[in-house]
């Protein structure tokens, strides 16, 4: 057996993306949810599953039950591991509805990120166990400390500089510049302005850090069956998988062999390409997950469009811009765009399978969308017909 | 500034030798009694050869630098930046973080010898990693 092309997103919602939302995040979940439905030409009554992702947010499958009166939510399911949970959201629901546990399954993600609870800040006090308990009283506390230990020995083991980290968010925000949905629309940045930014923790400054967002996403998804008779225009799932590497933590497997390769994201395409039975040269547009400018380069060696360490040349050359061999985050991604730990990815994937994306891509067939990176993660392929 | 705690460990029952040998000024790591493998951070069981039974080894402190950052946007009032946060790979293999002490005009290198000293803080004793100056710089 296998899950090719056995479901499909059906439909996707997306509120806009501020830095204050002025309303609730159940009440974002609830509009994107809504406005998914709507979009697959489905009602709430329909839904009999719903995954959520793990951590940072606080409404559960019960809650979109009651608001919605869900009739017979029979498939729920929470993901873990932040930021690497989103395509594993669609992984999971690809699952459900491949083996008859649900037929029309929702996932989201709603955070007021940006105004309410900033990811990127520490005040934890007090004891901690766990993984954090070897980082946290060292003042190795956030997010960008722990990926600034990955990225440091990157540069030193290849030989490059942070100008190589810049050109991923020149990048990024050049297609969030054209992105009206974008919260740096008509924000372009230069390498100079990257390189005069200030410094978080070396070897990261600020412009190779993700912003904070409010906002929410959604996505429907069905067999490939129910798919065909439905209104909206499908993006068929060829592939959708989790990955894990050796002696994993949360953002700080520091034990690994190479701390310049990302093992999580290596066993995900691994089985993507698998299941997919595509490899990278068959990927017409790439939505990688970009909290952090270095990860972006390690993610594009992991799932092959680059040997190790040579990621940057793929920038210096121009292969990851619209026109270019494999177009790079057409939103502006979480650099650009805005930061919905890797949902935003999701819909913009299905966009330009649908052909409606505003950095519209020509004749894209497949889509490559991964999620978080450090951390256990999942990624999917998406295919504009099911083969 | 002091008077936000910093973090400190909440031992459990696993934890609790090695962060008391830390309050003792010693780095210890478990080492496998079947396979002799080193193992960190702490966990009950060898990953190498599935056994429980270990024993502790105390680090003789010295490793070499194998990253590192230079904080410099402050994230916890406990923390007053700039500083710099080591990831040191021990002579015994495992790799640890602490942050560096150096000279005022001390700068950090991967590659950098460095060895384990000792600060005291309410709830628990940590390591901190100065310049190696015996093993001089590769």
């Amino acid at each position: 057996m296998t899950i090719r092309n056995k479901a499909a997103i059906v439909g996707i919602g997306q509120t806009e993306f501020s830095k204050d939302s002025g309303r609730s995040t159940l009440r974002m979940a609830l509009e994107v949810v809504l406005e998914a439905l709507g979009d697959a030409g489905l009602k709430p009554q329909d839904v009999d599953g719903v995954v959520k992702m793990g951590a940072n947010d606080d409404i559960f499958e019960i809650d979109l039950l009651r608001s919605l009166d869900l009739p017979n939510l029979r498939f729920f399911n929470e993901v873990p591991h932040g930021g690497g949970a989103a395509c594993g959201t669609i992984a999971m629901a690809v699952a459900a509805v491949a083996a008859g546990m649900a037929d029309v399954v929702v996932t989201f993600r709603s955070l007021n990120e940006r105004s309410e609870r900033r990811f990127g800040q520490s005040s934890a006090g007090g004891a901690v166990g766990g993984w954090m308990q070897y980082n946290l009283p060292h003042g190795l506390v956030t997010p960008a400390q722990w990926i600034a230990i990955f990225a440091q020995r990157y540069l030193y083991e290849y030989g490059w500089t942070t100008e190589e980290l810049g050109r991923v968010a020149v990048l990024c925000r050049k297609h969030a510049a054209t992105n009206p949905h974008a919260m740096m629309y008509g924000r372009p940045i230069t390498l100079e302005e990257h390189q005069s930014s200030r410094w978080i923790a070396e070897p990261l400054r600020l412009l190779d850090c993700t912003l904070d967002t409010d906002g929410a996403c959604a996505a429907v998804v069905v067999s490939a069956d129910k798919a065909k008779r439905l209104k909206g225009k499908s993006a068929y799932i060829a592939a959708a998988a989790q990955g894990t590497g050796r002696r994993a933590e949360m953002m700080t497997s520091y034990q690994r062999a190479s701390l310049c390769r990302l093992e999580e994201a290596e066993a995900t395409a691994k089985e993507l390409y698998r299941i997919a039975e595509l490899g990278p040269t068959d990927i017409d547009v790439a939505e990688l997950y970009d909290h952090f400018t270095p990860m972006v380069l390690m993610a594009l060696e992991a799932y092959g469009f680059a040997p190790p360490g040579k990621a940057p040349e793929l920038l210096g050359e121009g292969r990851l811009e619209l026109d270019g061999d494999t177009p790079l985050n057409t939103h502006g991604g979480h650099l650009g765009e805005g930061y919905l730990h890797g949902f935003g990815h999701i819909v913009e994937g299905v966009r330009q399978i649908r052909g409606t994306a505003v950095n519209q891509v020509r004749e894209v067939r497949t889509c490559l969308v991964t999620s978080g990176t450090a951390v256990p993660t999942s990624g999917v392929i998406l295919s504009k017909e099911p083969y | 500034m002091g008077d936000v705690a910093r973090p400190y460990p909440r031992p459990d029952r696993d934890t609790t030798p090695f962060w008391e040998a830390q309050n003792r000024h010693e780095l210890v790591f478990q080492r496998c009694k079947q396979c002799e493998a080193v193992r960190y951070p702490v966990g009950p069981l060898c990953p190498r050869c599935r056994s429980f039974d270990f024993d502790w080894v105390v680090s003789g402190g010295r490793g070499t630098v194998h990253s590192y950052t230079v904080v410099h946007h402050q994230a916890h009032p406990a923390f007053p930046v700039p500083y710099t946060v080591v990831l040191a790979e021990m002579d015994e293999g495992p790799r640890v973080i602490a942050q560096l002490r150096t000279p005022p005009d001390g700068r950090c290198e991967i590659g950098m010898p460095v060895r384990v000293e000792w600060e005291d803080h309410p709830h628990q004793s940590l390591p901190v990693f100065v310049p190696d100056e015996d093993r001089g710089s590769t």
